[in-house]
């Protein structure tokens, strides 16, 4: 039985899949979003945060096991509902032993995962297989522009992707909106294009810019300091619409 | 919302009839009880001149574009008692509260159907009873009086409307003057009238009862009839909701908005039945559209209830005015039996002035009458703790107490008097056999008393059994110099406490089980005794304004709260509970033995404005909402807030005029709050979903 690092479980997510569902915080990130809301996240060890000038344990252990006794407590309500668990991060994919099994270990409710898809083909495939639905995250599709904004090559992103869309599984593409970043028609474009052919996509999300991202920084002595103007509206392109994509901005 | 009714609705807002308003001074009314008292007349015929006087004085005022007419002139109800006479009641005698009638539920479907002349012909026969005594007789001839007071006033209306050539408005009065309701229209015009009569007989916290169950018949047969569309029908619902704004500025509780003017939607028939009708739903639409705070609505539900009406509710629950109240009659029924109410009844049962469940037409409850403080019944036996070496030992002391307090209270509403309110008699069953005024007792006469600082208390217990008696990781000495010190020198005591002991709402059997324990020790106290109008005491899970005023002398409580750090309203989890999830909270308030507490008082959570920004979260709410009913919760209160508006709102009132809260039981404008409401709700929101 494997141990995972988790930092937060959420009841009544209700922007995280269909029906009611709890959200896992697997803690623990290869990437640096600019735009990073929770920095908490990035470190794959239990650590401190200063919370109003009192110190508060960010992350704990856990087993396989106990966390999915933790999740599987409200299955009536999830299979009630169409619900069920999502996990997300940090980047869940890092941990990807410790998520299969601890999804091995759930009943059957709908099963979701949000992942940047930032890793091993094998971890990529193990969780995928596992999953009901896949809400995969793509920020950039120029390489350069990726590492840039991310600190990461987008390579194996892109190879997963299309890992996922060869299996036909259902997912959801999520698009951050970060202003003078990838809000451009371009990038719309290239994302759309990539998009376009896949069996299994249900939509495209774009999400808004989260204006109090910076706030959990001051909390792990670090500060925000995003490379964009923060104050721009982003640009909002009908691209994928026009490729009969759909696309809503939740 | 049709032009004509948003016109209206911007008038109301705007208090534009208010300039109409005179004052009981000048017309001399303030003097009436003076020269009642030289007469020495009888009160109940007091109440019937008062009542005539006050109808008589109020002038006839239909506003621009009004098809349900009927608005307050008169700005203040004077007592039918002098100062110098209100001192010797009070000398001899316990009041609840005002001291008038209050927070019943009048029969509205029998005066509907039956119509005034009806109920006057009944008084009219009973006087002819040789067997009445002097005292049956005031009370009839008062009744009638006053019936009569009403008709009179009605035509008044009458001519007004007549004189303004609305020809429609005045054929409606004239029937409704003596006759039953025959449409739609005539039955909302009508219990404008009757509600607007009990006002103005000085009863308060008038609720409105089964609103969609008793006005179905009139819009069937009006549909049916082809005398109205739907879309008609609804322009009426909506603009009786909309009366119910009208005066209600004149009608004060404990605070601005708490007036009372509930109504309950659907439930579940004996038969089996769930009556969910268009009515109900124009109702829950109508409240929607208007966005004011009354009347305030709560939807009977239960288990097999379909999921489309928990839709509609939490359609309405989204927009932000604290309502509908989810009610469990799958508890509530059951629970009533249990104490003895009759199925008719028991199935029939609506909601008082905020959530106290009470039977429309029939009781003369007080549910209200007292309230228990856990947090301060544990809060002084933790002063003898040391005498204590387990904590099974300890809890019996804790029970003891609640039994002491319960004999207390049980025994401290001796001697009751309320002043006589025969026109409200005639809309109450049982009165007129009795020859007796409504204020002596009605077919039932149950006290209620709310229980404040459950989880507070709770709290307080486990961290006691965990850390004192079981662990043994906190000494006799830290914790008695903890709370004798309000935690200065014991911080991270303190913090500890709050933040990782065990509390209700976190899903944790032990915590939860002592809050099962407490409630079980209450409705076991006041089981079986009988108050002096040979009624029941019924325990309950709400607060009303109990919740501040029973903080206010609380030391710090072994939960980690500071003294002087406010506790939660109603049936609530600690206001500093931390990584509070809603499914969590929902199992942990949901396995008490909420049957054998029925009084009511309902688990209220706050939801951040912002998780509906997603369309799809209205129905996750709503099944969100099921599983609570499912869970067997009794009751549920939603409150949907932005925390930044509300205190954007207490810098710049004049900006929020129309912001919505949900206080403890009804809902009111924020800005119109004392302070310490105000505060206790952005309290609130800090732990909100």
């Amino acid at each position: 039985m494997s141990e995972g690092i988790i930092f937060s479980i959420e009841e009544f997510a209700v922007n995280d899949g269909p029906g009611i569902r709890t959200t896992v915080f697997l803690k623990g990130c290869p990437l640096r979003c600019a735009w990073c809301h929770n920095p908490e996240g990035w470190n794959p060890a239990p650590e401190t945060l200063l919370k109003k000038g009192r110190e508060e344990m960010c992350g704990y252990r856990i087993s396989a096991e106990e966390l999915a006794k933790r999740l599987s407590r409200d299955t009536d309500l999830f299979r009630d509902s169409g619900g069920g668990v999502t996990f997300t991060g940090g980047e869940p994919l890092l941990q990807a032993e410790f998520l299969a099994e601890v999804m091995d270990l759930l009943p059957d409710i709908n099963k979701a995962v949000e992942t940047s898809a930032y890793a091993p083909e094998e971890s990529f495939r193990k969780v995928m297989e596992r999953a009901d639905i896949l809400l995969f995250d793509i920020k950039l599709i120029d390489p350069d522009m990726h590492k840039r904004y991310t600190g990461a090559d987008n390579g194996p992103i892109l190879r997963n992707l299309d890992i996922l869309k060869a299996s036909g599984r259902p997912f959801i593409a999520r698009i951050p909106l970060i202003p003078g970043v990838n809000d451009s028609k371009e990038n719309m474009e290239a994302s759309a294009d990539l998009l376009r052919d896949a069996p299994g996509l249900k939509r495209v999300e774009l999400l808004r810019y989260n204006k109090i991202a910076g706030a959990k920084y001051p909390m792990l002595s670090l500060t925000y300091a995003p490379p964009f103007d923060e104050t721009i509206e982003p640009a909002i392109h009908d691209t994928f619409t026009e490729k009969g994509i759909k696309m809503i901005i939740p | 919302m049709i032009e004509r009714l948003q016109t209206l609705r911007a008038f109301i807002r705007s208090g534009g009839h208010h300039k109409f308003r005179h004052t009981p001074e000048e017309f001399g009314l303030d003097r009436l009880a003076e020269s009642f008292r030289a007469e020495a007349v009888p009160p109940v015929e007091r109440s019937a001149r008062m009542l005539r006087a006050l109808l008589n004085a109020e002038m006839p005022l239909i506003l621009e574009g009004e098809k349900i007419v009927a608005t307050r002139t008169i700005s203040r109800i004077p007592s039918i008692f002098t100062e110098e006479e209100w001192a010797e009641i009070r000398a001899h005698h316990t009041l609840h509260e005002r001291g008038t009638v209050s927070n019943l539920s009048a029969d509205y479907e029998g005066i509907l159907r039956d119509g005034l002349g009806k109920r006057k012909a009944e008084v009219t026969a009973r006087l002819e009873d040789p067997a009445l005594s002097q005292e049956q007789r005031l009370f009839l001839s008062a009744a009638h009086e006053s019936i009569t007071a009403v008709q009179d006033f009605i035509l008044k209306y009458r001519d007004c409307a007549r004189n303004a050539g609305m020809d429609e408005t005045a054929e409606v009065l004239s029937h409704i003057h003596s006759a039953g309701a025959k449409t739609l229209r005539e039955a909302l015009q009508l219990l404008r009238i009757v509600h607007f009569a009990l006002w103005e007989s000085d009863c308060y916290h008038n609720t409105l009862g089964r609103f969609d169950q008793y006005m179905y018949p009139y819009y069937r047969t009006d549909i049916a009839a082809g005398r109205l569309t739907k879309e008609q029908a609804f322009d009426l619902i909506e603009e009786f909701f909309l009366t119910c704004n009208k005066d209600s500025d004149l009608y004060v509780g404990m605070q601005q908005g708490d007036n009372g003017q509930s109504i309950v939607l659907a439930g579940r028939d004996p038969q089996g039945n769930y009556l969910f009708n268009e009515v109900s739903k124009m109702c829950l639409r109508a409240s929607y559209e208007l966005n004011l705070i009354d009347p305030k609505i709560n939807l009977r539900c239960d288990a097999l209830t379909p999921l489309d009406v928990f839709v509609e509710g939490a359609k309405l629950t989204k927009r932000g005015l604290g309502f509908p109240q989810y009610d469990n009659d799958d508890v509530v029924i059951p629970g009533l039996l249990k104490l003895g109410y009759k199925p008719e009844d028991a199935y029939n049962y609506v909601v008082a002035a905020c959530w106290e469940f009470i039977i429309p037409g029939s009781g003369m409850e007080i549910p209200n009458i007292d309230a228990l403080s856990f947090a301060g019944i544990v809060s002084e036996a933790v002063e003898d703790l040391g005498k204590f070496d387990n904590y099974d030992a300890f809890y019996s002391h804790i029970d003891l107490k609640i039994k002491a307090e319960c004999d207390r209270i049980t025994a401290a509403h001796d001697n009751l008097y309320i002043v006589p309110a025969p026109f409200l008699s005639m809309i109450m069953s049982g009165t007129i056999e009795r020859a007796q005024d409504i204020s002596l007792g009605g077919n039932t006469n149950n006290y209620g008393v709310h229980g404040t600082g459950l989880s507070t208390a709770a709290d307080s217990l486990a961290v006691i059994k965990k850390y004192y008696f079981e662990e043994k990781s906190l000494s006799l000495e830290e914790l008695m110099d903890a709370v004798h010190h309000n935690f200065k020198g014991h911080e991270a005591l303190q913090e500890r406490l709050r933040n990782e002991a065990p509390k209700m709402g976190l899903d944790d059997d032990g915590a939860d089980a002592i809050g099962t324990a407490l409630l079980d020790s209450f409705s076991t106290g006041l089981r079986g005794k009988r108050n002096e109008r040979g009624g029941i005491w019924r325990a309950g899970t709400g607060t009303a304004m109990y919740y501040i005023f029973h903080a206010k002398d609380l030391p710090a409580t072994p939960d980690g709260r500071s003294c002087g750090e406010v506790i939660p309203a109603n049936f609530t989890p600690s206001m500093f509970l931390r990584q509070k999830g809603p499914v969590s909270v929902m199992r942990s308030f949901s396995k008490q033995h909420l049957e054998d507490a029925i009084n009511g008082g309902p688990l209220t959570i706050e939801l951040d404005e912002s998780i509906f920004r997603s369309e799809e979260t209205v129905e996750k709410l709503a099944m969100l909402i099921r599983s609570y009913i499912k869970r067997g919760g009794h009751q549920l209160q939603l409150n949907t807030l932005n925390k930044d508006t509300l205190l954007d709102a207490k810098v710049h009132p004049e900006e929020h005029r129309d912001l919505i809260v949900r206080v403890w039981g009804w809902s009111g404008y924020f800005v119109e709050l004392d302070e310490c409401y105000q505060d206790h709700i952005i309290e609130r929101i800090k732990y909100k979903i």
